[in-house]
């Protein structure tokens, strides 16, 4: 069965399947633009976790760490939710769109990114802004370079959060409705082959899947390897 | 570029830690900010850079003109006790003071190098900085903070935890480098020789004030109150009731020694009889802790010390080498 599956996914890419290589498409698009959205809020809010002194930082991080296991179902529930034809957002007809999965995988991936980019920036010495704006940074100047400083513990953050959303069927499911040349991701493909008997071709759309995420992992792992070990960044 | 302050207050969570009427480092002057730890010396140069939050100032002026948070920023770099260096090599590290101040990547390395010159690491330049030792990092820090060529540099006690060699090393290599430099150097330290080493004048801060100023020289060896008087190590005391003399007399306790049986003692000495305690060898050094009618008295002698804990002996020293001071409201807890 394994080695059927194999052969059945090394035939649906080597024979350039249409469906196959929009499906590939369409996951790298939606979970690449969610986690990109969810670097862009989760970073920021991660660093004011990190560094702020505010009443309820520790409450708020204390929650960021719970939505690190969100359970994307619910995720998926409340987007729907909100999306549906007569609820809060439905008038902007989302719901079964790619955009739709974006949003759902974006608020998914941020508490992951927003919690752990937290974990990353504490890691740093705590006097390290201090001692960059004593060498004469305006506070922006000294924020960049503890960002920079970061940046490999940063880079784990992007991967945590991609694999967070990459790999998950019941968002993608729920807001997307795995239609066909639309909304189907290697997820939710996975899944309706697996429901129709269809083994080889879901173990084919898994094997896809973690070739991806091994690809993705790969390339950063090896730049951040090579970062980490050259004495010169 | 000078540098003064007047009216420094910093009050946290209801305590005043430190109240400063007025201060300043002349143009091409290094001062030296001694004090035991705690005394608010960190909090005074932090709230020089205005990086203290809990600090009010009523006046802050560079050159006599008050100056207001970018223009402190551009004139003022600091080196913290720590050396914080980034994730990168040791140039690197030294340019990014200047990087900090967009100054562009090349540019910025080159302005560095000599300065790791004068700190004699340039071989380490492309070390990547996380495997330097101690004494190696904390120059990369220094020379960081010289590297921006800022008008006024302040340092915060940049030879704590650094082994007694690497000091010095350091202490002499940095001697030099600011002999060559106009900026107003404010040396923050617990240690007066660092402040003998590198400063024209030393303030005394303790308990979050200033309690002597003056030419380093005469502030290292006039204490007034017993409090500075312990800070600059002239921790031998003698109460008036054991010396027969009016006020409390304090002396080094390496300038005090033993007076050898039937030796008779200097004229005008200061002469004490006690019992022995103890006998405590430090290397070059041995401490002798005498019981008198009024309290322990420590000596440090290069002499061989013959006497058994119990035995009766007399402590002395050199009138020259006593120094008066206020009588104690408050003695310190050694």
């Amino acid at each position: 069965m394994l080695l059927s599956g194999l052969l059945e996914a090394a035939r649906l890419l080597l024979t350039g399947d249409q469906d196959t290589w929009s499906t590939i498409a369409l996951t790298l698009r939606v979970s690449l633009t969610a986690t990109v959205v969810a670097l862009l809020l989760g970073v920021p809010v991660g660093t004011a976790l990190a560094l702020g002194r505010f009443p309820g930082r520790r409450v708020l991080l204390a929650a960021a760490n719970t939505g690190m296991g969100l359970p994307p179902v619910v995720v998926g529930l409340f987007v729907t939710v909100l999306l549906w034809r007569s609820g809060p957002l439905g008038e902007f007809g989302l719901l079964y769109t790619p955009t739709a999965m974006v949003v759902a995988q974006m608020l998914i991936a941020t508490p992951v990114v927003a919690a752990l980019a937290a974990a990353a920036l504490q890691q740093v010495d705590p006097d390290f802004l201090l001692q960059m704006r004593a060498l004469g940074a305006t506070r922006v100047r000294a924020l960049r370079a503890l960002l920079a400083e970061a940046r490999l513990p940063l880079l784990a953050v992007a991967l945590a959060g991609f694999g967070a959303v990459v790999s998950e069927v019941g968002a993608a499911q729920m807001v997307g409705g795995n239609i066909q040349g639309e909304t189907r991701v290697l997820t939710t493909a996975a899944v309706l082959a697996t429901s129709r008997g269809q083994f080889a071709l879901a173990i084919a759309f898994g094997l896809v899947l973690l070739a991806i995420a091994f690809a993705v992992n790969l390339l950063v792992t090896l730049a951040q390897q090579r970062e980490a070990r050259s004495s010169v960044p | 570029m000078s540098i003064s302050c007047r009216g420094l207050l910093v009050v946290d969570r209801g305590r005043q830690r430190l109240a400063v009427e007025s201060l300043e480092v002349a143009d091409g002057e290094t001062l030296a900010v001694l004090g035991p730890n705690g005394a608010g010396k960190s909090t005074l140069l932090r709230a020089l850079v205005h990086l203290e939050p809990a600090a009010t100032c009523d006046e802050l002026l560079l050159d006599g003109r008050p100056a207001a948070r970018p223009q402190l920023r551009t004139a003022v770099a600091a080196v913290l006790q720590r050396p914080v260096l980034q994730r990168a090599s040791v140039l690197d590290n030294a340019a990014a003071g200047l990087r900090l101040r967009g100054v562009p990547r090349a540019r910025a390395r080159g302005l560095a190098l000599p300065w790791l010159d004068a700190l004699k690491i340039a071989h380490l330049a492309d070390r990547p900085a996380r495997t330097l030792s101690g004494g190696e990092a904390q120059r990369v820090a220094v020379a960081r903070a010289l590297a921006v060529r800022s008008e006024v540099l302040l340092l915060d006690e940049p030879f704590t935890g650094l082994d007694a060699t690497t000091r010095a090393d350091l202490v002499a290599d940095l001697r030099a480098v600011l002999d060559h430099s106009r900026a107003a150097v404010l040396l923050v330290t617990h240690d007066r020789d660092e402040a003998a080493a590198l400063a024209h004048r030393t303030a005394l801060l303790l308990r979050g004030r200033i309690r002597q100023l003056g030419a380093t020289a005469d502030v290292l060896d006039a204490p007034t109150d017993l409090e500075c008087a312990h800070l600059l190590g002239y921790t031998t005391r003698f109460p008036p009731e054991l010396t027969g003399r009016a006020g409390l007399l304090v002396a080094r306790p390496e300038r005090c020694r033993l007076l050898s049986p039937g030796e008779a003692p200097a004229r005008d000495a200061v002469v004490v009889p006690g019992t022995l305690r103890r006998v405590v060898p430090l290397g070059g050094t041995t401490r002798v802790d005498v019981d008198t009618a009024a309290g322990p008295v420590a000596v440090l002698t290069t002499a061989e010390v013959t006497a058994a804990p119990g035995d009766p002996l007399c402590v002395t020293v050199d009138a020259r080498d006593t120094r008066g001071v206020a009588a104690p409201g408050d003695l310190p807890v050694e």
